[in-house]
């Protein structure tokens, strides 16, 4: 990155964040080399993939758990705790 | 106070979004994702320097509530300071929470930490225990477990076990300071929410340990987090209880704990770990399990 494009280029003293969660729409798959893939037939909305998401990429509505592609890095722990096996790992097409 | 029951109860807002530079299935940002589904926006969260510190980076945060970060030995003082403030401003309902590792909390904090402590301020102290200087590259601390190797007590001809050094009984300690000292673990998130909200509405200091199990240093597949987290737990690595006015309560009892060597095996910090390594870890938990256990709903500290 030239040193024109840097984010806090031209910022004086102290950078504050006014958007917050603005991390949100930071890309974050480009990490990942597997993808959990949810099926909704063998889901019992137990909120445990929810619940252990560490990036806060599963979103919970009422017709289950939603999978946020952008956010997810891959870590693949709601595969290895879903009870049911109703979370399931794809390889990412490379 | 708010109590939860099962997972289904834990409150569905989330002020912590994905995006965050922290590595795949990390536990530390686990937990204080989970810590804000209680404590809520109106959260003022003090970071010692650590691997969280490196969450919010300009121009993009992963929080949706406010966040200090300062040196690693005054986490502690700063949101005493914050504290003061907000009580000259009459704010009671903010909360004041410092989120730092175990570096800063067992060995270069402590001073701060404990004079806090000792004022009994207000404050929710969660110290999310890597058992390693993690960021800087899983350097010993002193809440490192015998038997490990990290990158300053590397096994080698001359020494097989790594770490020979026994951790501090950090919860034991502040427990001592007649506040509220609980531990938790990732793998029982209401059990941890529970004990954040009773923190929450206590008029002192709370101090709660969370094992934060750390992929890269303890050298697992990231996939793990949860079920190592829990083998801590039933193997007697991690046991949890809570201390309250010198009163232990142990929160999960079992009749017989798990061999360590199930803990030990999914990762590569305890590999090569010599067998009268593995005899002497065990032996160091089966000591402090009894200890618990004799001390269960009576005075400990």
């Amino acid at each position: 990155m030239r040193e024109e494009e840097l984010p806090y280029k031209g910022i004086k003293g102290i950078p504050i964040i006014k958007e917050p969660g603005s991390a949100a729409k930071v890309n974050r798959g480009s990490w990942r080399l597997v993808r959990p893939v949810h099926h909704s037939e063998k889901c019992t909305k137990c909120k445990i993939c929810y619940t252990y998401c560490p990036d806060a990429a599963i979103n919970w509505t009422p017709d289950g758990p939603t999978i946020n592609l952008t956010s997810c890095k891959g870590c693949m722990i709601c595969v290895e705790e879903c009870p049911t096996d109703a979370m399931t790992e794809e390889k990412e097409a490379t | 106070m708010q109590q939860f029951k099962t997972l289904k109860d834990l409150p569905e807002q989330d002020y912590f979004t994905g995006g965050s530079s922290a590595c795949a299935g990390c536990g530390p940002s686990m937990g204080l994702k989970l810590a804000l589904k209680v404590l809520g926006p109106e959260t003022i969260i003090v970071n010692a320097s650590g691997c969280m510190t490196l969450l919010p980076l300009y121009p993009n945060t992963p929080l949706k509530a406010s966040w200090i970060h300062n040196a690693i030995e005054n986490a502690s003082s700063t949101a005493a300071g914050a504290r003061h403030g907000l009580d000259m401003l009459g704010n009671k309902d903010m909360n004041v929470v410092v989120y730092a590792g175990d570096g800063a909390t067992y060995d270069i904090g402590l001073a701060s930490l404990s004079a806090v402590a000792a004022k009994n301020e207000r404050i929710i102290y969660i110290c999310y225990n890597n058992q390693s200087f993690g960021n800087t590259g899983f350097q010993w601390s002193t809440a490192t477990p015998y038997g490990s190797e990290t990158k300053t007590t590397p096994r080698g001809k001359n020494n097989p076990t790594g770490t020979t050094a026994v951790n501090k009984d950090m919860v034991k300690i502040m427990g001592a300071h007649r506040v509220y000292a609980a531990t938790a673990s990732l793998a029982y998130p209401v059990d941890f929410l529970n004990k954040l909200s009773r923190a929450k509405e206590r008029d002192g200091f709370s101090y709660i340990e969370l094992l934060g199990a750390c992929t890269a240093g303890w050298n697992y597949d990231p996939r793990l987090t949860i079920r190592i987290s829990k083998l801590a737990v039933r193997c007697g690595m991690w046991p949890m209880y809570e201390i309250e006015n010198g009163i232990l309560t142990l929160n999960k009892d079992f009749s017989e704990l798990k061999p360590i060597d199930e803990f030990l095996k999914l990762q590569g910090r305890y590999r090569a770990l010599p067998q009268d390594g593995v005899d002497r870890l065990q032996v160091l938990i089966n000591e402090h399990w009894a200890e618990l256990k004799e001390y269960n709903g009576q005075r400990y500290v």
